[in-house]
């Protein structure tokens, strides 16, 4: 428990910060709905771009001039936001103790390096939660003050819900490189990367439907954000086996580390 | 009972580092100096002791069980390591209070003991800290919770001679209160002074063992003189002289042996000046180890 304490105390600074960040980014994204839903002006604009082009702002099919509609638009950017955090942070907060050349003093105390990730990776997730949390509070906020149609709580908790699991995916794959990669130090700009990648790979088969199998290979894909604001329906099995690649790269995590040479 | 027990341990990682069958085994009660230059594989050692660096093959255990396998074992363990990092933005306290909060055991009395011994300030920052006090922050976070096994590497780099001391001061004691100490060094005299027992390594093998009451009988000691007239090479055929060199009116050698032999001999000789020095572990392992091994 003292490394949990230790880790949640390390990272207070910097979950500080990234919650106000995501309060914000909800709040200046809400902003912008009256433009959008108010004359529908705008929105016969938007309705009459191109198809690709609505799929590059994150669009696609949503209709964005309803409230469901354009949350789900505004969502695919937190979403962005959380797994960047998730990512980051699951590779740090593994790799830092090489980084930081603290391994000689952690890693000789009476604790197993299995007990060490479970710390870790609690503290870790204890934070997903808490920025999660806080986004879905300040979504509530600002919806209920914009919103003047239809209640769309039901679709908020799912869409952070799915987000949740996003960020668990991201987190896992972070400490994963974290553990696996021989310089860790580097994990944290792979992870990204990957992000990024996983991210444009989403925007690319919103483009065109013949390389919808892509869609594996982008968590940001793996939910139908779609079926979810118009159906209010999300898919099981897609939660099931996004938890289970979760699970699978950090059981990979905790297998890395434990056959890890602590050089500095 | 032996506290450390390694046999046959191999760990090669990069180019040229590593260790090659290392054997040593340590028991209660001693303290073990662990000899050999920079790079000949010291920390590799340790840090494969302790359970940090897996292996190539070979075994290596405290208390009789594998850090692996039974990290847990770790409670009855203090360790210095040759450069110590912290976590920049703690306090000292903090850090030692965290450091502490792992063993079973309510350190808090003991952290301010060593902390006065070793004058050390507990309300700073570890980053506003000097290399010398950071390593005095090492060495109370690896006495803190009284362990029965120490494990040093190069603890007195970066101390001045009065803290060395005091922290040799310190060591003595746990060994009066039955700890088994294990210490790394590249300078041979600071652990004649401390040690029972000595194991030479060097380029990753260990050379030899020796007690030290059989290194004591062999003092090392570099010699140069200055003489008045030049001199004959002769003169300095002494048993125990090595690595012999005279240009002109200067000799330099390395003598290993009854230092009153040497004075003796010099007696007979016209000076115009004199050093004895302490050779360095190079040197002796140069032009004695290398030969007789």
């Amino acid at each position: 428990m003292n490394l949990v304490f230790m880790e949640l105390k390390a990272y207070r600074k910097s979950l500080i910060i990234w919650s106000i960040c995501m309060v914000l980014g909800v709040y200046s994204g809400m902003v912008k709905y009256p433009t959008y839903s108010s004359d529908h002006a705008a929105n016969d604009v938007l309705q009459q771009l191109p198809r690709t082009m609505r799929a590059l702002f994150g669009m696609g099919s949503l209709n964005v001039s309803v409230m469901s509609g354009f949350f789900a638009f505004l969502f695919s950017y937190i979403v962005l936001a959380a797994a960047i955090h998730a990512g980051l942070l699951g590779s740090g907060i593994i790799a830092k103790e090489e980084r930081d050349k603290t391994t000689e003093f952690l890693l000789v105390k009476p604790v197993s390096r299995t007990m060490v990730i479970t710390a870790k990776l609690m503290a870790a997730m204890l934070q997903l939660v808490v920025l999660n949390a806080l986004t879905l509070a300040a979504s509530f906020l600002f919806v209920a003050a914009y919103n003047k149609g239809k209640d769309i709580s039901v679709e908020i908790v799912l869409l952070f819900a799915t987000m949740l699991i996003i960020q668990l995916i991201f987190l896992s794959l972070g400490a994963f490189l974290a553990a696996r990669m021989q310089r860790s130090k580097t994990s944290g700009a792979v992870t990204a990367s990957l992000l990024f990648g996983a991210y444009i790979l989403g925007k690319i088969t919103d483009l065109t439907h013949h390389l919808n199998v892509l869609n594996l290979l982008s968590p940001f894909k793996y939910f139908s954000t779609g079926a979810l604001v118009d159906k209010q329906e999300l898919s099981f099995t897609a939660v099931l086996l996004s938890l289970l690649l979760a699970v699978l790269l950090a059981a990979g995590a905790y297998y890395f580390y434990k056959k890890r040479d602590m050089n500095n | 009972m032996n506290v450390i027990e390694i046999h046959h341990l191999t760990k090669n990682y990069g180019k040229s580092r590593g260790i090659t069958d290392v054997s040593l085994s340590v028991a209660e009660g001693e303290i073990f100096g662990f000899i050999g230059p920079n790079g000949s594989g010291k920390s590799t050692t340790i840090r494969t002791l302790l359970g940090l660096i897996h292996p190539a093959s070979g075994t290596a255990a405290i208390f009789g069980k594998s850090c692996f396998e039974h990290p847990e074992i770790r409670q009855q363990l203090g360790y210095l390591p040759s450069e110590v990092f912290y976590y920049e933005n703690m306090r000292v306290l903090d850090l030692l209070n965290y450091s502490a909060s792992f063993y079973k055991k309510d350190c808090s009395k003991r952290i301010r003991e060593l902390a006065a011994v070793m004058n050390l300030d507990l309300t700073k920052k570890i980053s506003d800290l000097s290399y010398g006090n950071k390593k005095k922050v090492g060495i109370v976070q690896g006495l803190l919770h009284e362990p029965k096994l120490i494990i040093l590497d190069e603890p007195t780099g970066g101390l001045d001679p009065l803290m060395q001391q005091k922290f040799f001061e310190l060591i003595r004691e746990e060994k009066r209160k039955g700890a088994t100490v294990f210490f790394s060094s590249h300078i041979l005299s600071e652990v004649q002074k401390l040690c029972d027992r000595v194991a030479f390594i060097k380029e990753g093998r260990i050379l030899r063992q020796e007690k030290m009451s059989d290194l004591q009988e062999n003092t090392y000691k570099r010699i140069s003189i200055e003489l008045n007239q030049e001199t004959r090479p002769e003169i300095f055929q002494l048993e125990g002289i090595s690595d012999l060199q005279i240009k002109n009116k200067m000799v330099k050698f390395i003598f290993k042996g009854n230092i009153n032999q040497v004075t003796a001999m010099i007696a007979e000789l016209d000076l115009r000046n004199l050093t004895i020095g302490e050779p360095d572990l190079e040197e002796i392992f140069l032009h004695y180890y290398e030969k007789e091994g």
